[in-house]
């Protein structure tokens, strides 16, 4: 099979253009979108480390992060229609009653 | 070079690039597709790691419908192109670039130091076991039934949350 | 029936409390989707909480696990140290429904108010959750379960741009610090094939030195627990959603989310990276991680950088929360300790803590009603409008400070003798001058309250009476406490048991 440090490399990649991209980026919906890019770098890993261990938790875990993310877009998304409704904007910066 | 590490390697290439240009695109359409192609490619990446339901799922949950509702979200709310943080500064894209990739190189060294495959030897036909609905199901519906039945009012907290705060008041 | 189907259904009885919490959860929904009447979801959320407090103390005495797998560790620890922290959650969940009764600022929000009382069961729930599970499948649910409702509670005042604003930033930086924990965990899943803290323990007992991708696991997981508990560098949404969240909700993330943080910490080190040879006083660590130097780092950097921005806030909300950040930094401190003793510093701390953080808010609560408003200057000559407010926002903040003879004395000098018993002279040090620089901020609310003049009118504002009982049910602990304190170490050392091997 092929080194299973190839996948953790790609993962670690996808890891650090979902940080780069929360840091760099000024509309929150590209914001949560980074987001659930860290998310699936984190499964990538896991299923790795599942299939190469050949045991399962790995996999059932990415389950549940599937689960989590849903819940945290669907959420993440209310805020930012709720918050649109009152600044009639989504940009980060743009948001600044309260000092960052 | 295998059937096996040729297909790595074309959906490696493609989650990398797709994930760079997801977050260096202005419209956020245009960002969300990029997103949706990385999350195919990892799909395929499942699939050379034989986890074929996970594999499946991820087509379903994340490419199906989590980007559907951020698509559906960008298009109500239509948001104009942001203004970058790097307009006012270029030389600021450089510096994160740059802390991006010492960042991205010490997570490598410290992983081919630390070279977890060293305890591993991995089965081929243990790993296609391990990755159909059947195995996953047994464990998921046996020992890891309280994370289930948690990860259930997770969903139910999020619904009403996700509620409150969409909806409009009564009274307009 | 396979074999861990049936270890679930023979464990159903160790859950009895989280079970009451669904069951409540599930019924405040149902009466508030069907008789639409807000006036008596409190006291049904009262009588859950008051159910599950018993049903807490019938399982004190409790020491095994729950939800056992097939390699004999289970899902969940159940044990005093896990029903100690349970109990102080329930206490504040409690304290603050009362504070939600109060508060006026919630009055716009009247007709969704089924939906605060179900989030804030979901809560619970998840602090629950987080304060038993020993396996990272259900810590990252539970994390999330707490994570994911109080985003929504933060916001739940959504015509005010302040609370949504605080919403939308609380889960950017929740969503970022739970991807880098999840990242930690995947690699820590990847190095022991495991996802049971114990049965790691047991795969970690054979190494002997440092490894480099286990450094690299634990800050990142600690990146989703220091979130939690607002540790620096991990700090700052703090102070935004402490100021945007409805008042009721910062009370309530200052004091339980954090009691429930740091719980997942101390399990984690003391279930995983405890080495079996001797866990008596002083913990024997497993050099994989070398938690004391990093706990020591963090608890510097947090009661510093806590005490110091609290300085020069004018908000008193935003100060509050700075000064829970430099009170995050004190525990951090006793734990690093890694001992027994340590532990019974944590635990004491906490209850007081509870006590006279809680009470801090009542009165901003209450001032709030009265004159709308949480700025310092506003508060200019109060202490003369309200006499009694005064007082006990005055036992309070010198509670909070540490001096005697209020509690927060003793939670203070008990984390204090730990360090010094354990040598860390430095520590200790840095720990007491930092109390000083926070009489500073401290003494200038108080300044304010009593030796500036009012700005308005001087009519005195009257209180209702139960207002003013609960008032003194705070504040008089915070006294007594102070100079009786032999129930609080009894109940503590007699909680001090951790689910071991």
């Amino acid at each position: 099979m092929i080194p299973i440090e190839y996948y953790l490399s790609l993962s670690a990649f996808m890891f650090i253009v979902g940080v780069v991209g929360v840091l760099t980026r000024r509309n929150a919906i590209i914001v949560f979108m980074s987001i659930e890019l860290m998310l699936n770098s984190a499964n990538l890993t896991l299923v790795a480390f599942s299939s190469y261990l050949g045991n399962p938790i790995g996999q059932i875990f990415v389950f549940f992060v599937m689960t989590v993310a849903a819940a945290e877009a669907a959420i993440g998304l209310a805020i930012i229609i709720s918050l649109f409704r009152n600044k009639k904007t989504v940009n980060i910066d743009e948001i600044n009653i309260l000092k960052w | 070079m295998s059937l096996n590490f040729i297909l790595f390697l074309i959906f490696a290439f493609i989650a990398a690039t797709s994930a760079v240009l997801m977050i260096t695109r202005k419209s956020a359409i245009i960002a969300a597709l990029f997103l949706i192609l990385n999350f195919a490619a990892l799909s395929g990446l499942y699939l050379t790691l034989n986890a074929q339901f996970i594999a499946v799922v991820q087509v379903i949950v994340y490419a199906g419908a989590i980007m559907v509702l951020f698509l559906f979200v960008i298009m109500l709310l239509r948001p104009s192109d942001e203004q970058s943080i790097f307009d006012d500064n270029p030389k600021l894209k450089w510096l994160a670039t740059f802390v991006g990739v010492l960042v991205f190189a010490q997570i490598l060294a410290i992983i081919f130091i630390g070279r977890p495959s060293d305890g591993l030897t991995p089965d081929l036909q243990r790993s296609i076991e391990v990755g159909t609905i059947e195995a996953i199901g047994r464990e998921l519906y046996t020992t890891y039934l309280i994370p289930f039945q948690s990860a259930a009012f997770l969903l139910l907290a999020a619904t009403i949350g996700a509620l409150i705060l969409a909806k409009k008041k009564l009274e307009d | 029936m396979s074999q861990p189907l049936a270890y679930f259904f023979d464990s159903l009885y160790l859950i009895k409390p989280e079970t009451s919490i669904i069951g409540f959860l599930v019924l405040i929904l149902l009466y508030d989707l069907i008789f639409k009447k807000e006036k008596w979801l409190p006291y049904i959320s009262l009588f859950g909480l008051v159910v599950t407090l018993f049903l807490i103390i019938e399982q004190y005495g409790y020491n095994k696990f729950a939800f056992q797998s097939s390699t004999n560790f289970g899902m969940m620890a159940i044990d005093p140290f896990g029903a100690f922290f349970k109990i102080i959650i329930l206490l504040s969940s409690i304290i603050v429904i009362l504070f939600s009764i109060l508060s006026k600022e919630l009055d716009v929000a009247r007709d969704r108010m089924g939906e605060y009382y179900t989030l804030i069961f979901g809560m619970i729930l998840g602090m629950f959750l987080m304060v038993s599970a020993s396996d990272l499948i259900l810590i990252y649910i539970a994390v999330e379960l707490v994570s994911l409702s109080s985003f929504v509670l933060a916001g739940f005042l959504k015509n005010d741009s302040r609370s949504s604003e605080a919403s939308l930033k609380y889960i950017i930086f929740g969503g970022v610090s739970s991807g880098i924990m999840l990242f930690g965990i995947s690699i820590l899943y990847g190095i022991t094939g495991t996802t049971n803290l114990y049965e790691m323990n047991s795969l970690l007992q054979n190494f002997d030195s440092t490894n480099i991708l286990m450094i690299l696991t634990m800050i990142l997981i600690f990146a989703g627990i220091g979130y939690k508990i607002s540790a620096v560098p991990f700090h700052f949404w703090t102070p935004d959603v402490y100021e945007g969240a409805p008042v009721t909700i910062t009370a309530y993330l200052s004091v339980a989310s954090k009691a429930a943080g740091i719980v997942l910490l101390i399990r984690l080190i003391k279930s995983t990276f405890v080495s079996q040879k001797d866990t008596f006083g002083y913990w024997e660590m497993i050099p994989a991680f070398d938690w004391q130097g990093f706990l020591i780092i963090i608890s510097i950097l947090t009661m510093t950088i806590g005490n110091f921005s609290a300085l020069w806030q004018s908000n008193v909300k935003r100060m509050l929360a700075y000064s829970s950040i430099a009170h995050a930094g004190y525990i951090l401190a006793a734990i690093a300790v890694l001992s027994d003793q340590g532990l019974v510093g944590v635990m004491v701390y906490f209850i007081i803590y509870l006590l006279m953080n809680l009470g801090a808010f009542l009165i901003v609560i209450v001032i709030k009603n009265k004159i709308n408003s949480e700025e310092l200057e506003d508060y200019d000559g109060l202490g003369y409008r309200m006499p009694l407010v005064g007082v006990a926002f005055t036992i309070f903040l010198i509670s909070l400070t540490g001096i005697p003879p209020t509690a927060g004395f003793i939670g203070k000098l008990y984390v204090f003798i730990a360090l010094v018993d354990a040598k860390m002279l430095v520590l200790a040090v840095i720990m007491l001058l930092n109390s000083v620089v926070s009489l500073y901020y401290y003494v200038r609310i108080l300044k304010h309250l009593y030796l500036n003049k009012p700005k308005a009118e001087t009519t005195d504002i009257e209180l209702s009476f139960s207002l003013k009982l609960f008032i003194l049910v705070l504040a008089v602990p915070n006294i007594i406490f102070g100079l009786y304190f032999a129930p609080i170490l009894e109940f503590v050392k007699t909680s001090l048991i951790i689910l071991g091997i």
